[in-house]
């Protein structure tokens, strides 16, 4: 795979926080222009709209002031907490929900949901129940297959492995994830 | 695979958080600690007697108002160009010239230009694979990255179709698509769920 092909699935796999990045940009800029107009107020001798400059900073140096101390303690803990979710997303990898597959000439990605579902068809065919007794969960390193079994009917634990390894073996993605079956203790009726 | 600044993204959401982390954290040590509080505002105080004692010393004639708030407003008129500039930098990049070949006489002998447009392949890839019946929707479209021009193509197939097969086809059509431009074009194919696919039967006879 290209050096260009790298880069454009890497962008594919992670998420590109712009989402964020705008909100965040909009709540600068609605507090950078009020600061703009109230720096223009200061500067050409008008009264100020709601604080002048140099007293909103004669405020911030007197804190806490005379204001209750549990109220700036429930401000202060919000305000860091904001933050760690900004410092999160910013720092951590945010992978998406999604493999490659690996081919020398299209760089392929596959969203979880579309594995999960083709998983989960080959453990029905396998295990001969209907749609809604198969769940399948795809995460990056694993795959299970959650199965609620007809009452009455026993059903192989081995073979409905072996079909969904072989689909997923089928499938080569990277990197390959493990699979675990789950038959549930108990069955349901009438399906 | 467009051009959104993501390091740039990354970097400014951490810039962010640390600086409201580091108000938050210090408005809570202020309002929880008394001793804090008298430290803070004995040296926040002496910062803001200098900035008051600076202002009087640095008014300007024409308005008898000090410099410093003609600073400031510029600085902020700054930030919000900046911040302006950063929310119009997300998700660009759409290409519309695939190919822009300049024929020349040691070549192929003939002076003049091809160009393509990334219509062509994109429309070439959609119509194709619009015709089967397990595939709900289909978009094309080019992105100028990294200094060259890539396909991306996104698929969303029926439930419980193999991912597999899909791109088995999709790339048969791309192979095709190279003997039909005589080019290799980078191309990424992704293969997603859409509502349409999540709320409809899967399908059971083919």
């Amino acid at each position: 795979m290209s050096d260009f092909m790298r880069h454009a699935v890497r962008r594919e796999t992670h998420s590109a926080r712009s989402g964020l990045s705008t909100v965040a940009a909009i709540a600068i800029t609605l507090v950078a222009v009020y600061g703009l107009l109230e720096a223009m107020l200061a500067a050409l001798g008008e009264p100020p709209w709601l604080l002048s400059p140099i007293s909103g900073m004669a405020w911030v140096a007197a804190l806490p002031g005379g204001h209750a101390p549990v109220l700036l303690g429930v401000i202060g803990v919000l305000l860091a907490l904001v933050g760690l979710v900004f410092l999160g997303q910013g720092l951590l990898p945010r992978r998406r929900a999604r493999h490659v597959i690996a081919h020398p000439r299209v760089a392929i990605v596959v969203e979880d949901e579309v594995i999960a579902s083709a998983l989960a068809k080959s453990a029905r065919m396998a295990a001969g129940v209907t749609r809604e007794q198969v769940v399948v969960v795809v995460s990056a390193r694993q795959v299970q297959v959650n199965i609620r079994p007809t009452s009455g009917i026993r059903i192989s634990e081995g073979d409905i492995k072996a079909a969904v390894e072989g689909q997923l073996e089928a499938m080569a993605l990277e990197p390959a994830p493990s699979v675990a079956v789950r038959l549930a203790d108990s069955g349901v009726i009438g399906v | 695979m467009n051009g959104t600044p993501r390091a740039l993204n990354r970097f400014l959401l951490s810039l962010v958080g640390l600086l409201l982390l580091l108000a938050g954290i210090g408005l809570t040590v202020l309002a929880a600690v008394p001793a804090a509080a008298r430290r803070w505002q004995d040296y926040a105080g002496a910062q803001v007697a200098w900035l008051r004692s600076y202002e009087d010393r640095s008014r300007l004639l024409v308005t008898s108002e000090s410099w410093i708030w003609l600073a400031a407003a510029a600085f902020f008129l700054l930030v919000v160009v900046l911040m302006i500039s950063w929310i119009a930098n997300q998700g660009k990049g759409r290409a519309s010239t695939l190919v822009d070949y300049q024929g020349n006489a040691d070549d192929d002998g003939a002076d003049g230009a091809v160009k393509l447009s990334c219509a062509v392949a994109e429309n070439a890839l959609k119509n194709a694979l619009l015709e089967r019946t397990d595939i709900f929707g289909v978009s094309a479209t080019s992105y100028d990255f990294r200094k060259e021009t890539g396909l991306k193509v996104r698929v969303f197939p029926r439930q419980g179709i193999a991912p597999q097969h899909v791109a088995e086809d999709v790339v048969e059509l791309v192979e095709a698509l190279d003997g039909l431009l005589g080019i290799e074009v980078p191309v990424l194919l992704s293969i997603g769920t859409g509502a349409r696919s999540r709320f409809t039967k899967a399908e059971r006879v083919r």
